[in-house]
């Protein structure tokens, strides 16, 4: 059965809606509706490949900081979101903590650690 | 506070901080930041998610990530920050009082304020929202700071009212973390917030947008039990018979923000009726000598890459002023909103030097050009109310195209979106 999708690009405010059809192999077989060819390469990769840069918060020791906010260390699988945040459960962070320290490293398997996106305690003491 | 202060930042959210960097760099010796949280960086600790700094750092960073390059500046420059204290008084002349906890009742008097108060959310009672007054109806922002920082679920059932970015992002972090989100309800026939959050936090996730609907009433006693929903017609009134239930525990309201501009009134600073910030020439000047002011205090942004940008101008602007005591008004010519144009931000400029305009069209098209009365023609694809658009003038071209007293600004559309 051949695929027929829509993918809208968020590469600039014009939103293109973008259809792209596919044959049963998963090959593109026509793609209609994007304004520039910029566009059209982030529909593909969109399509075949969709990632997200995932932002998080996961528990603290520290009951002045209960949350750290943590990020992925790159982008990942979209479907793989939801997994993701299931393992910051788990986490019981000890501070003190450094911007970019890695928490959980290759988090389920993604290839991507949860890293920490702010230091505690901070520049001027706490906060 | 009997020391000279040549720069007073009022707030210390991104445009506080960059203004205050962008005075000292620019030689303003004592520069002090007030600030009425306990600690620096206003709205961006919260703000966990990507999609700051692409424009200022060419880079995806964090809301925290994108303070710390802000605060850690700060720090190495030697900012003086005082926090948990509020400034509940500025004149004229540039008295400012405040108060805090730890120093009581102080009066200084600054030689070069900048005002970066920033922008609060519009409530429920703002919006006006009939119904009960049940415990479970917040603002996007306050509802990300109960998840986000102090690590409360206020709810597990929402329905988010406003199509507004934090709306947008809270719907899915919501989700993310095991919450469900019923709904954006969004009043207007476009979304209010930007494309690849309506795509990354909707769409991802299948949580519907209902455009052209708005909440008609809220249910429940002690605690909201579910909200009633129904489209509006195009003057936005709510269409009798077009009602359905939403059960949800849970209302965010995500409908817009306020530039926060108390203070700005009490020292006489003239405001813009549109975008409800001091009206500003390009140095960033208000009305008031001595009074510079950027961020979203101004207008309300779509970007922090842009606030921080603004409130650096601001911050320049008040050193110079804080050292040869003033800077003339650039008020020789004024930029004025023309057709399909809601404003345009600085309201005034010199008219001989090169300048960054900032706009809001007032409804979305196709295929526009922009036109800055005879000096800058700009054709683009798409212009909607919700993206601003960002504009470099020349000062050869305002030169060249001779003196005038004011520039009209006009959008002219082929298509709608």
């Amino acid at each position: 059965m051949a695929a027929r999708e829509t993918v809208i690009c968020i590469g600039c405010p014009l939103g293109c809606r973008v259809t792209v059809l596919q044959d049963k192999k998963g090959n593109v077989t026509s793609l209609k509706g994007a304004e520039c060819k910029q566009g059209e390469k982030y529909v593909l990769k969109e399509l075949q490949n969709p990632v997200r840069t995932l932002t998080a918060t996961v528990p603290t020791t520290d009951e002045r900081f209960p949350l750290l906010p943590v990020r992925t260390s790159r982008p990942v699988l979209k479907v793989l979101m939801k997994p993701i945040m299931r393992e910051t459960v788990k986490v019981r962070v000890k501070p003190p903590v450094k911007c970019g320290d890695i928490i959980v490293k290759n988090v389920f398997k993604s290839k991507a650690d949860l890293i920490a996106t702010t230091d505690w305690p901070g520049p001027g003491g706490e906060g | 506070m009997a020391s000279r202060v040549d720069v007073a930042v009022i707030g210390a959210g991104p445009a506080g901080l960059a203004a205050a960097i962008a005075a000292r760099e620019q030689g303003a010796e004592k520069v002090l930041i007030v600030e009425r949280a306990e600690q620096l960086g206003g709205l961006l600790p919260q703000c966990i998610h990507n999609g700051f700094g692409l424009v200022y750092f060419e880079q995806d960073m964090t809301g925290p990530e994108y303070e710390k390059a802000f605060v850690d500046k700060a720090m190495r420059l030697g900012i003086e920050t005082q926090l948990e204290t509020m400034v509940i008084d500025l004149d004229e002349e540039r008295g400012m009082t405040a108060v805090s906890r730890k120093h009581g009742y102080m009066n200084f008097k600054p030689e070069a304020v900048v005002l970066a108060m920033g922008c609060r959310e519009r409530s429920r009672g703002a919006v006006g929202i009939p119904g009960t007054r049940p415990a479970g109806v917040l603002t996007a922002g306050t509802c990300q700071r109960y998840v986000n920082i102090e690590g409360y679920m206020p709810g597990s059932r929402y329905v988010v009212l406003g199509s507004g970015d934090i709306g947008m992002i809270m719907a899915r972090r919501l989700t993310l973390e095991g919450a469900k989100v019923e709904a954006v309800v969004e009043i207007m026939p476009w979304p209010g917030g930007l494309i690849r959050n309506e795509v990354q936090c909707l769409h991802d996730f299948g949580i519907p947008l209902l455009l052209e609907h708005t909440v008609s009433f809220v249910h429940g006693e002690e605690r909201v039990e579910g909200v009633s929903v129904c489209k509006v017609d195009s003057e936005r009134r709510p269409i009798a018979g077009t009602e359905s239930f939403f059960p949800c525990d849970c209302l965010l309201i995500s409908a817009g923000l306020i530039p926060e501009n108390e203070l700005s009134r009490k020292a006489g600073v003239a405001l813009d009726p549109v975008t409800g910030g001091p009206v500003v020439d390009q140095d960033r000047q208000t009305s008031v000598a001595g009074i510079f002011a950027g961020g979203n205090v101004v207008q309300v942004h779509d970007l922090v890459d842009w606030v921080s940008r603004e409130a650096e101008t601001a911050g320049r602007s008040a050193a110079v002023f804080a050292d040869k005591g003033k800077i003339k008004p650039a008020k020789g010519v004024a930029v004025v909103p023309g057709r399909n144009i809601r404003y345009v931000v600085p309201q005034f400029i010199s008219g001989r030097d090169d300048v960054t305009l900032h706009m809001r069209v007032a409804a979305p098209g196709l295929n526009a050009t922009v036109k800055v009365g005879g000096v800058l023609k700009k054709r683009l694809r798409s212009v909607r109310p919700s993206e601003m658009i960002v504009l470099d003038l020349k000062g050869a071209a305002l030169k060249q195209a001779g003196p005038e007293k004011e520039l009209i600004v006009d959008c002219d559309m082929k298509g709608s979106d």
